[in-house]
């Protein structure tokens, strides 16, 4: 057993901090900088600012290290991936707009795609050209995902697709959606359903946004009436989308980089509790605080250290076993917990409004409380999760019909 | 990078798993209880020692087989899952408490099982650890005289020889008593898994200066980490097989016509215990190598994996008592065996909350030195 990475990987990590330190500053040639001159001059692109840095980081070799050469990726050992990871989660970097890209479709489309897709596809996720979204979830199909209705209907060359989608993160900024479709009403549940590429300017598609509980504008309504999509956009086999779907909720990163954010969470944690008074003394000197910040140490350490078993086994090529989906839902349980620690903090001033003169930090641990509740719902709830550990790895049967 | 077991330190889990279900079966343990203090029957002890469990973490140069605390924590974690009583595992903390003093002399003595030697470290007061220690060590013509009492003090009344932490004048001290000593009391405790222990009671007990071993008070401390961490491994013995039990008896029990385990009430609890327990696992091997690996963040990671796994210890055996229903709560099922050891795991060498505060004491280090950001 050992917790070091060799020379050449320590070399990669050396370069990569050298690169972040010198774009990340303020000055000439940085990204703040060119973020800012982006959006001036007349560009009509709304999102050019948020584009540079995604950009910028593939362009440097940082983007799409899992993918091959051939369409822009870097082929890079599995051990560079997690060093690249760990470090850009240690930066402070701009946020990328490209993410369900990058984590999803992207590798999705490595894995299943044709040779056409990967070639037109792949180079633009990765410089955050394209940016996507995910239709999988309809009114009447969330958690049993394989119930949706969206109905598509090949005619000639194209699908002809009508239905409605849901809950579909950022589609008003997306240039393309991967969708669900159900191709074949008659088929058995998981037999009839098509995965496929949708452009999102093709007429017939509505998107309404919805405010979501936090009071910002995340995720939307996507209709679709008639929407023609050509046959080239089916990814996979005809009625073979179930699988694919599947495959692309497995594609998460390695659970370290969660662990870096997390760690800088507690770091804030600690510190607010060092400045805020607590009956005569600092938040942080009652044990109650302590020990529940402890809590926290001693819980991101088990994630740590469950990532590095999981990585281990990565890198020596076995499948990730029980760890992927225990860390799934830890990571998303203790985000919870150390959100409402915050708060707890923050004390009778937990009451206060983002917009209030009086509010600590700005708002901070309100918005991290609602973004993780909906974290535990997102991507599978963690009942779902519970479900997939109890039957995966524990071996029980299952507790719904099919 | 490789955070996973070796070839061969699976291999030795599998041969320590095999030799107990066939050498040590749980009846053996339920039949002790009745005839307390349960200790195993001196043939199986005869072949652990001369299967050299006894040196698995000590150098090779020492008469061990150069395991490191990792190896040492996978035998731990076995002998909690097959409920193997004493004098293993203490003698096992003494082996690794000899290993962090630097005395090979009784390291050897412990592996080839020449001597039974036993750590005395915790005190009536109600807390745990060497800093908690009151007993006096004081210089006097032989080398020292001590006083003081122990308690808990792991197959203490069998054992030869008892490794007593001590507060001397220039700090924590670890000393050789012999067990036939002038002015030592030993009186029997009884524990609620049946194990053995002893209260020592010390009333100028006179050593020699060469009683006291090496290694400083880094020595200790690490001695006593180790042992902490030994025990964590042992809980984590106790509740995989506690898990195990309830998640094959959830998958044969029926009622309402299905299987037990197809209620989410049953199967969404062992999903629980199950990740608490891979946590548990991952801080547990992350601790032992810290330690192999002298890293600077070692005890806290050993306080980690001890609060932890006391308290995800709890959740499964508790979980496997209530999954079983009635039959759960009978003399003859295992699950109260469980039960019973990591009750007295939980309460030793610290409880949850003892292993926070020295976490929270290593965050108050490590976060100031980061300095004040936003
Ligand atoms: C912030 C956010 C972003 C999202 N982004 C996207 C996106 O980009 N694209 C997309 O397609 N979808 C997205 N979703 C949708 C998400 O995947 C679904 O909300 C989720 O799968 C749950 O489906 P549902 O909302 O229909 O709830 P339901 O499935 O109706 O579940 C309601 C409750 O019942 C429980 N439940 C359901 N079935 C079971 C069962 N078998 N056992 C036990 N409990 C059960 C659930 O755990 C939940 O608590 C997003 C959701 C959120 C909150």
């Amino acid at each position: 057993m050992d917790l070091e990475f060799s020379a050449e990987d320590e070399a990669y990590r050396a370069k990569l901090k050298v690169w972040l330190a010198e774009n990340l500053g303020g000055g000439k040639g940085s990204v703040n900088e060119l973020m800012k001159s982006a959006t001036e001059g007349g560009n009509k692109d709304p999102l050019a600012g948020a584009r540079v840095w995604p950009r910028k980081l593939w362009e440097a070799g940082y983007v799409g290290l899992a993918w091959p050469k051939a369409y822009g990726g870097q082929d890079a050992s599995f051990t560079e991936q997690v060093i690249c990871a760990e470090e850009l989660a240690k930066a402070r970097t701009p946020p990328m707009i490209n993410t369900i890209g990058l984590s999803i479709i992207g590798p999705t489309l490595v894995q299943h795609g044709t040779e056409e897709q990967k070639k037109r596809f792949l180079p633009r996720i990765l410089r955050a050209d394209d940016l996507w979204c995910q239709g999988f979830s309809e009114p009447e199909a969330g958690s049993d995902l394989a119930s949706l209705r969206c109905r598509a209907e090949l005619d000639g060359d194209s699908f002809v697709v009508t239905g409605q989608k849901v809950w579909t993160s950022l589609a008003p900024i997306s240039d393309w959606m991967f969708l669900l479709t159900r191709s074949d009403p008659d088929a058995p549940k998981r037999e009839g359903i098509s995965y496929l590429l949708c452009d999102m300017k093709t007429p017939g598609i509505t998107v309404r946004p919805l405010r979501n509980a936090a009071g910002g504008m995340h995720f939307s309504e996507v209709f679709l009436d008639q929407v023609r999509i050509p046959r080239e956009n089916l990814v996979g086999e005809l009625h073979g989308g179930w699988k694919i779907a599947r495959s692309s909720l497995d594609h998460e990163r390695s659970g370290l980089s969660g662990v870096l954010a997390l760690e800088e969470t507690l770091g804030r944690l600690w510190r607010m509790a060092s400045q805020i008074d607590r009956g005569g003394e600092k938040a942080v000197e009652g044990p109650t605080t302590r020990r529940l910040l402890a809590q926290h140490w001693i819980e991101i350490e088990g994630l740590r250290h469950l990532g590095y078993r999981t990585l281990s086994d990565q890198i020596a090529g076995a499948a990730p076993g029980a760890g992927s989906s225990v860390g799934k839902l830890f990571a998303s349980d203790l985000r919870s917990r150390m959100a409402r620690t915050g708060l707890r903090i923050e004390g009778p001033l937990a009451q206060v409004a983002k917009r209030s003169p009086h509010v600590i930090d700005r708002g901070r641990w309100h918005a991290a409380y609602f973004d993780a509740l909906g974290h535990a719902i997102g991507g599978g709830t963690s009942e779902i999760m519970r479900g997939v550990i109890a039957e995966k790895v524990l071996g029980l049967p299952r507790a719904t019909e099919d | 990078m490789d955070f996973r077991l070796s070839e061969e330190q699976e291999a030795l889990r599998e041969v320590a798993r095999d030799f107990l279900a066939a050498r040590w079966p749980a009846d053996k343990m339920r039949a002790a209880l009745d005839a307390q203090p349960a200790l195993v029957d001196d043939d199986v002890w005869k072949e652990i020692v001369e299967m050299g469990w006894l040196g698995v973490a000590a150098p090779e140069a020492s008469g061990g087989i150069g395991g490191g605390v990792v190896t040492a924590a996978v035998l731990a974690e076995e002998a909690g899952r097959g409920i193997l009583p004493g004098p293993f595992l203490s003698s096992l903390t003494a082996a690794l408490a000899a290993e962090s003093c630097g005395d090979d002399v009784l390291l050897g003595e412990i592996i080839e099982g020449r001597s039974r030697v036993a750590l005395a470290v915790e005190e009536p007061g109600g807390s745990w650890g060497p800093d908690a220690v009151c007993l006096a060590a004081t210089p006097c013509d032989e080398g020292w005289s001590l006083s003081g009492t122990k308690i808990l003090v792991r197959d203490g009344q069998e054992a030869d020889v008892l490794l007593v932490v001590a507060r001397a004048p220039d700090g924590l001290a670890l000393l050789k008593v012999p067990a036939d000593v002038p002015g030592l009391a030993r009186n029997r405790m009884l524990l609620m898994d049946g194990q053995s222990a002893s209260e020592l009671v010390l009333e100028d007990v006179r050593v020699g200066s060469d009683a006291r071993l090496g290694g400083g008070e880094g020595g200790l401390l690490e001695a006593y980490e180790k042992a902490t961490v030994l025990c964590a491994a042992d809980l984590l013995g106790s509740a995989q097989a506690s898990l195990e039990l309830a998640t094959e008896y959830a998958k044969e029990r029926v009622q309402f016509g299905r299987p037990i385990g197809s209620f989410q009430a049953v199967s969404h609890r062992l999903a629980d215990d199950l990740m608490k327990l891979e946590i548990g696992r991952s801080l547990l091997y992350g601790a032992s190598l810290a330690l192999d690996d002298r890293r600077e963040n070692a005890s806290a990671l050993v306080s980690a994996a001890k609060a932890w796994l006391n308290e995800a210890a709890i959740a499964a055996v508790e979980s496997a008592l209530q999954i079983h229903g009635g039959v759960g709560f009978t003399w003859e099922y295992d699950v109260h065996l469980h039960m019973r050891r990591v009750r007295c795991n939980v309460a030793c060498h610290g409880d949850a909350d003892f292993h926070r505060d020295r976490v929270a004491s290593h965050m108050d280090a490590a976060l100031a030195a980061e300095g004040s950001g936003p």
